[in-house]
């Protein structure tokens, strides 16, 4: 299991996150519904060790894993797919994979299950990541991810400007690696498409937990409310 | 709060201020008459202090304050000393009276040469200035006119007694150094201190509020290229010979350097203390040779690691004090 | 018009000596976005270890490198991460003054070890051997440094193409925030890097070192004319530093047949001129 005890973190000097406890477990997808600046990203980032934390404000199966780096986290089992793809312009999307997949760990996913579930992406493996359209960067990106064979995937705001055709796509990708067992931490302004995707659901107010519980019997008024804070 | 109340509060800040004033000018009293109570050789190490300082508070404005970081400040310091003895040489004047021309020329040239590299920017700027300076070296080397490899003496200081030109090269430094604090305070309380900040800060936001980047940095470029220039003319007067691979060597910007890292880049008060720092140092150690240097270098490595802000930032670190009223934010704790 | 293409010919050959020069700093400003001032001390520093080894084993210049080589890349790799990785990614001017300190401190090492004398390294013969093309003389050692240097920038470049290595270095000049995120540990590739960097160094000191005397005061002069070629020909382009070590090349030896004492001169004007022009570079991304 995957959790966070009372987690406090700063963007700079501004402090993003106050007392933040959330937990994961194997398998389960958890939605993270907040506007913007609410925390969110800092949060999946934190759990990741791109912002430094205490070390039992993150905790893996019980070990206290906060503050390790990046690389440490992927072997453990933890990836992000940051926010806004963020996908190597020097790199072809082929070269994107087999970096993410050389550095993470072994397993079911490669680069060539992932060419060939994707024949589009098969047809552009050769071209620069960033010729792509947006939503196929989007698969790119999400695809980066799964070659390292988490346990845990952080997705933070997988579908942002994405049309509806894309963001069906992306979700069908990410229900194919569920099916795995995978567990999922989702990061979605779309509180719709948030509370469908998941089992479990944490609404987060300016660095704080305001509401949480079960995303199939959610009161989706109470959830605007903490969404807009009224 | 009453008035009265308010009135008794201030009054201890600004009593002193007084007392900072007069000490100070004490102390300035006390400089200027140090030809008639000091050594040659002492007038002769001021001379130095004081133009180095100008020199590395100079370097200071443009890396601290207008992101202008300069490998090359050594060409400031050249055209200055050449221009001062060329023009004193040729048209046979007394080289006090030039000075302020030698200080023109070394503004022209700041102007000329901004074109030129102000298309550069970063390590690439940095680094260019240092070419350009080279290129002056080896054409001033290659030049009969300016003396070649053998440079030029000041012929017109011969005329000179001794002791009137030890005193008027000292007070010249003395004047240059005091004259470059004083710019550079009322320059970085005014406008153009304001919009170098304002850069700093967020150059996007500065440009949206319609302060002109390039205009605020020509400028400073300027200013500091002729506080240099006349800094380097002054430093010469003192060794009365300009040579192409001294005059235009890098170790004038290695000194800048060292002060303004050692004292604290970005602030009015880490040249100062970088200057002191710097002289000490050397005059304490520099019969070590190379393991002078050695210490130095490791000294600029070790700041740059454990204290980028300097010395002064170490003191600021203790005490939050703000003795030239241009800090503009909180000391961090 | 023989002498004009002897002295282009031997201009090129030059340059290609100067963009080997280069190369290690391109990589360095490419990946870790940082100068390294001391860059030119560090291949003065190849040709005194050269000189050392050479005297204590009594061989040559080029078997010398056998251990020249791996000491280099030592020295890089611990340089980086013990000093320059505590100032990769705070500004332009942290490393950029630390390796100015970096680049004083090692001039008088040298000064203190080996004294102000310049020396060169003996390769005998070999040296002074050259041969005749179509009418024009060429020198046999130019020539190997041209060839070897074309080798090892057909070698990097393919590195960086096809090899993991390069990906890694590609993703980190593009983001190393996110190349964090797919598991590249910067603080050890880095270190890695600039191992590489060293060794390249290393090669090339031989060859400097054969055909010029040095001293430990020559590393400055020789940063500049990294410098220059990496500029020249465009940042993020490895064979762009080949070009622009050949310009430089050239126009060194045209400047010095015109004024003997201009040589270098004609360089620094050459780049400043076509700096004026094309700011980004022959071969650079453009502007960013």
């Amino acid at each position: 299991m995957l959790r966070t005890d009372r987690l406090d973190a700063y963007y700079g000097l501004f402090q993003a996150l106050f007392g933040f406890t959330f937990e994961v477990r194997p398998g389960e997808t958890v939605a993270l519904i907040g506007s913007n600046g609410a925390g969110k990203s800092t949060l999946l980032r934190s759990i990741v060790g791109s912002v430094r934390t205490r070390p039992d404000g993150v905790l893996l199966d019980g070990r206290p894993v906060g503050g390790d780096p990046e690389r440490k986290q992927l072997d453990r089992g933890i990836a992000l797919v940051p926010e806004g793809r963020r996908l190597f312009p020097s790199l072809t999307v082929r070269e994107n994979l087999q970096l993410a997949m050389r550095n993470g760990r072994k397993g079911p996913w490669t680069v060539e299950r992932l060419m060939k579930e994707f024949p589009v992406m098969e047809a552009f493996q050769h071209r620069p990541a960033t010729a792509l359209s947006g939503g196929q960067q989007q698969l790119v990106a999400l695809s980066r991810a799964l070659v390292c064979n988490p346990d845990y995937l952080l997705c933070d705001e997988i579908s942002l400007g994405l049309s509806p055709v894309a963001v069906n796509e992306v979700y069908q990708l990410l229900g194919r690696a569920r099916r795995d067992g995978l567990a999922v931490v989702l990061v979605e302004q779309n509180v719709k498409r948030a509370l469908s995707e998941s089992d479990r659901f944490y609404c987060i107010q300016k660095g704080r937990v305001v509401l949480q519980g079960s995303s199939e019997h959610a009161d989706h008024a109470q959830v605007a409310q903490a969404y807009f804070g009224i | 709060m009453n008035s009265l109340a308010l009135i008794h509060q201030a009054r201890p800040r600004k009593a002193g201020r007084a007392v900072v004033g007069v000490v100070l000018l004490a102390v300035l009293g006390a400089l200027a008459l140090a030809p008639w109570f000091t050594s040659f050789a002492t007038q002769r190490l001021l001379v130095e202090i004081f133009t180095v300082f100008a020199m590395a508070l100079a370097w200071n404005l443009l890396a601290g304050y207008g992101g202008l970081v300069v490998v090359g400040h050594q060409m400031f310091v050249g055209v200055g000393a050449y221009a001062l003895f060329a023009l004193s040489n040729r048209l046979g004047i007394n080289p006090w009276i030039m000075l302020p021309l030698a200080t023109a020329a070394t503004a022209l040239f700041a102007l000329l040469s901004a074109l030129p590299m102000f298309r550069l920017s970063g390590a690439h700027f940095a680094v260019g200035t240092w070419v350009l300076a080279e290129m002056l070296r080896i054409l001033t080397l290659n030049n009969e006119w300016l003396g070649a490899g053998g440079g030029m003496p000041l012929e017109a200081l011969a005329s000179f007694d001794r002791w009137t030109r030890n005193a008027g090269v000292y007070w010249s430094a003395l004047v240059t150094g005091v004259g470059a604090l004083v710019i550079a305070r009322l320059m970085l309380r005014g406008r153009l201190g304001l919009a170098l900040m304002s850069v700093r800060d967020s150059e996007a936001a500065a440009a949206a509020s319609g302060v002109s980047i390039q205009r605020a940095k020509l400028a400073l470029w300027v200013i500091a290229g002729s506080i240099t220039g006349l800094a380097g003319a002054v430093a010469y007067m003192n060794t009365l010979q300009v040579t192409p691979d001294a005059t235009f060597s890098l170790n004038w910007s290695a000194a800048a350097i060292f002060i303004a890292v050692l004292g604290g880049i970005g602030t009015l008060e880490g040249p100062i203390l970088g200057t002191i720092l710097y002289f000490l140092l050397r005059e304490s150690f520099s019969g070590y040779g190379s393991w002078y240097f050695i210490g130095l270098g490791s000294l600029a490595i070790a700041t740059m690691v454990f204290a980028p802000g300097g010395a002064w930032s170490l003191v600021t670190r203790r005490w939050a004090i703000d003795p030239f009223g241009v800090r503009r934010d909180m000391p961090r704790r | 018009m023989q002498a004009l293409i002897e002295t282009i010919a031997g201009g090129l050959m030059l340059g290609a000596l100067y963009a080997l020069f280069g190369l290690g700093l391109s990589l360095s400003l490419g990946v870790m976005k940082m100068i390294n001032i001391a860059h030119g001390d560090l291949i003065v520093l190849g040709a005194y270890l050269c000189s050392t080894v050479m005297q204590l084993l009594g061989i040559g210049p080029f078997v010398s490198l056998l251990a020249v080589i791996p000491m280099m890349f030592v020295i890089g790799y611990g340089l980086q991460r013990v000093l320059l990785n505590r100032v990769v990614g705070r500004g332009a001017l942290s490393p950029l003054l630390l390796t100015f300190g970096l680049s004083i401190v090692l001039q008088n090492i040298l000064q203190e070890v080996y004294t102000a004398d310049t020396r060169s390294l003996q390769a005998g013969e070999f040296a002074l051997q050259g041969f005749d093309l179509g009418g024009v003389s060429i020198g046999l050692l130019p020539l190997v440094s041209t060839v070897i240097s074309v080798a090892i920038f057909a070698g990097t470049s393919w590195l960086i193409g096809h090899s993991h290595l390069g990906r890694q270095a590609r993703a980190v000049a593009d983001d190393p925030g996110t190349a964090r995120l797919v598991g590249v540990n910067d603080r050890n590739f880095f270190a890695l890097v600039t191992g590489f960097v060293l060794a390249v160094i290393a090669l090339a000191s031989v060859m400097y070192g054969i055909r010029t005397p040095f001293s430990p005061t020559a590393g400055p002069e020789r940063l500049l004319y990294s410098f220059e070629a990496v500029v020249l020909g465009g940042l993020g382009n490895v064979w762009g530093t080949f070009v622009g070590g050949l310009i430089i090349g050239v126009a060194q030896l045209l400047g010095a047949k015109v004024s003997s004492g201009l040589g270098p001169f004609f360089g620094h004007l050459v780049f400043l001129v076509a700096l004026l022009a094309r700011p980004q570079g022959l071969f650079g991304k453009g502007s960013r």
